[in-house]
């Protein structure tokens, strides 16, 4: 564990380096704030309650909801592809480390850097400018570990479509089709809560909702207790489970075809 | 017991046969027309504790190919492969361990970070303790400079710091064996010195055995007692440096640029040639490139200089540069049993 250490401060550092790609990133994040928060606004002039939720709710939901979209956004699954497709891969092998883990802390490095530079300004802004009021209880508590799952589950997805590297020259295609799925399935975009109710039902038990439904519940819902909770966690732990689990399966059978194959 | 075993090793790629233009990319969709590719076919040799080898043939000959399954990246599809007692690609990670590897084309230095920092994650990485660590960094910053460098993020340096950067790096988990593939490609003459005086340092420092790919002859001269010539993917000579030396080290290139040149003016420069160092000369002529005629010449038969200044007093010479010999007609020549 120890020698992974490094790597998540590496590329805590070059994101760092990138000094203006960190401050459009926070400028773009407010711009898309007081967009969001001007629409919802609009949409609650006519009721003060939709499908459940106060505007506070709401504009808490898609508001966090943007800024772990920024900050699950580590591109991991453009890197590793290149890496695959361009060689570079051979510098991993020939060392002593693990393919997946070593890509795990890279992003974790990536993670800490979107959460300096868009989550805590985030948080700021909508505590500050916008007077968004938290309501306690157990959720709170429960939302950090939630996000830290989802972070699993995101990064085991944007793996398995680099690993395709291995097969295909391009990831463009894919990737920005995994990104519209989540968009719209996971509630990074809507609530799902405006979802038709038969819907809802079968996202539960998809990978996508696990990454942001969830973790945004608990922000915005923290009273509803572990009833809820435990088992939309036990969704997300099965999926962080079993997305790496089959995700290193899958580099294994990918990795023959460099290793028959040729680099 | 020597460090590298070889014995039989032979890799074979299957190519899919790609058919031409629209219609056939659809076609190689569902094509299971393989061809197969005799990579590596069938090579043996050993590696002693120590030795600075040169592993040398023309593009494509096996090398890189053979490196590969050497550190454990490719899988031979037949044949006995072993470093230090262990198949390289069952235990790669315990394996990398005790390798460096430098691929000349890519580094493996974090891009964007200053120096200092990669050399602290490798420390990391390969549980390098912090007295070896401190020994070595002192030692390649008095061999290249490195403090200078420290501060200095990798994609800024220049294309020869970050070799030499690449190459320390790999020695600095005390490794048994270290591959360089293709060191020194795309530097100039002073910064290829450079780098063969640091790693014969290196290699004497710790006894590190060196394996090189290269396609500079001056590499394999400067730094290996052994060579081993591959092409397709089968040895062409395994042995002293010495005799290839005393074959090739003689030759040398005359790149001529002749004004107003035609077919006539070739045969023109043969016969004179002929007329006036006689018919053992040494000397072959071919029009190679565009306006260049190469003129080899065998400095044991006769010098370069007499060649020289008689070309300049009987034809009218726009440019002139003189290399050695490349490495394409050294395998030639081993071809048409120059060592047999």
């Amino acid at each position: 564990m120890r020698s992974y250490l490094p790597i998540a401060r590496a590329s805590y550092m070059v994101g760092l380096i990138y000094r203006f790609g960190f401050l459009f990133t926070v400028v773009g994040n407010i711009v898309y704030l007081g967009v969001a928060y001007y629409l919802w606004r609009s949409i609650y002039s006519y009721s003060d309650v939709i499908r459940g939720l106060t505007f506070n709710e709401t504009f808490l939901y898609v508001g966090v909801g943007s800024a772990v979209f920024v900050l699950l956004k580590t591109y991991a699954d453009w890197f590793i592809h290149y890496e695959i497709r361009e060689g570079l891969i051979a510098n991993y092998l020939t060392k002593p480390l693990d393919f997946q883990v070593y890509n795990l802390f890279a992003n974790l490095g990536s993670l800490l850097m979107n959460l300096t530079a868009v989550a805590l300004p985030t948080a700021l802004i909508m505590g500050l400018v916008f007077k968004v009021k938290l309501t306690y209880g157990a959720g709170l508590f429960l939302f950090p570990i939630s996000l830290l799952l989802a972070f699993l589950i995101s990064f085991s997805i944007d793996y398995f479509i680099g690993l395709m590297g291995f097969y295909s020259e391009s990831v463009w295609g894919l990737s920005t089709t995994k990104e519209i799925i989540i968009t719209v399935f996971s509630g990074a975009l809507i609530p799902l809560q405006f979802f038709p109710e038969d819907m809802q039902k079968v996202l539960f038990w998809l990978p996508f909702q696990a990454i942001y439904h969830t973790p945004l519940m608990m922000l915005t819902k923290p009273d509803q207790g572990l009833v809820v909770f435990l088992p939309m966690m036990a969704v997300q732990l099965a999926w962080a489970f079993g997305l790496f689990l089959a995700a290193r399966l899958f580099y294994n059978q990918a990795i023959k075809v460099l290793r028959i194959a040729g680099g | 017991m020597s460090l590298i075993h070889i014995e039989n090793l032979s890799k074979h790629f299957k190519i899919l046969n790609r058919r031409e233009g629209l219609s056939g990319a659809f076609r190689d969709l569902f094509s299971g027309d393989y061809r197969t590719v005799e990579a590596v076919a069938g090579i043996s040799f050993d590696i002693e504790p120590g030795e600075i080898v040169g592993y040398i043939g023309p593009n494509g000959a096996g090398k890189s190919t053979t490196i590969k399954m050497m550190t454990g990246i490719l899988k031979p599809t037949g044949g006995i492969i072993q470093v230090n007692g262990q198949v390289p690609y069952d235990n790669r990670i315990r394996q990398a361990q005790i390798m460096g590897v430098v691929f000349g084309q890519r580094s493996q230095l974090w891009w964007d970070l200053p120096v200092i920092e990669s050399f602290k994650i490798l420390k990391e990485i390969y549980k390098v303790d912090q007295k070896t660590f401190d020994h070595h960094m002192d030692l390649f910053n008095e061999l290249v400079g490195l403090k200078t460098l420290y501060s200095q993020q990798v994609r800024t340096l220049s294309l020869g710091q970050r070799m030499l950067c690449d190459i320390t790096a790999s020695f600095l988990h005390t490794p048994q064996v270290v591959f360089l593939d293709e060191p020194t490609i795309g530097l100039d003459i002073s910064v290829k010195a450079k780098i063969r005086s640091v790693i014969k340092e290196l290699n004497r420092e710790r006894n590190t055995t060196i394996i090189l790919t290269t396609h500079d002859l001056g590499d394999v001269e400067a730094l290996c007692q052994r060579i081993i010539i591959i092409d397709k993917g089968r040895i062409l000579y395994d042995g002293d440096i010495k005799r290839v030396n005393a074959l090739f080290g003689a030759y040398r290139t005359l790149k001529l640029q002749i004004d107003g040149f035609t077919e006539s003016t070739l045969q023109n420069l043969k016969d004179r040639l002929l007329e006036c160092f006689g018919m053992e000369h040494g000397i072959t002529i071919a029009a190679t490139e565009e306006f260049w005629t190469d003129v080899t010449i065998d400095q044991a038969h006769t010098p370069l200089s007499d060649v020289l200044s008689f070309v300049m007093g009987n034809f009218t010479v726009s440019d002139v540069r003189i290399v050695e010999i490349a490495m394409e007609n050294v395998v030639r020549k081993v071809y048409d049993g120059a060592l047999g």
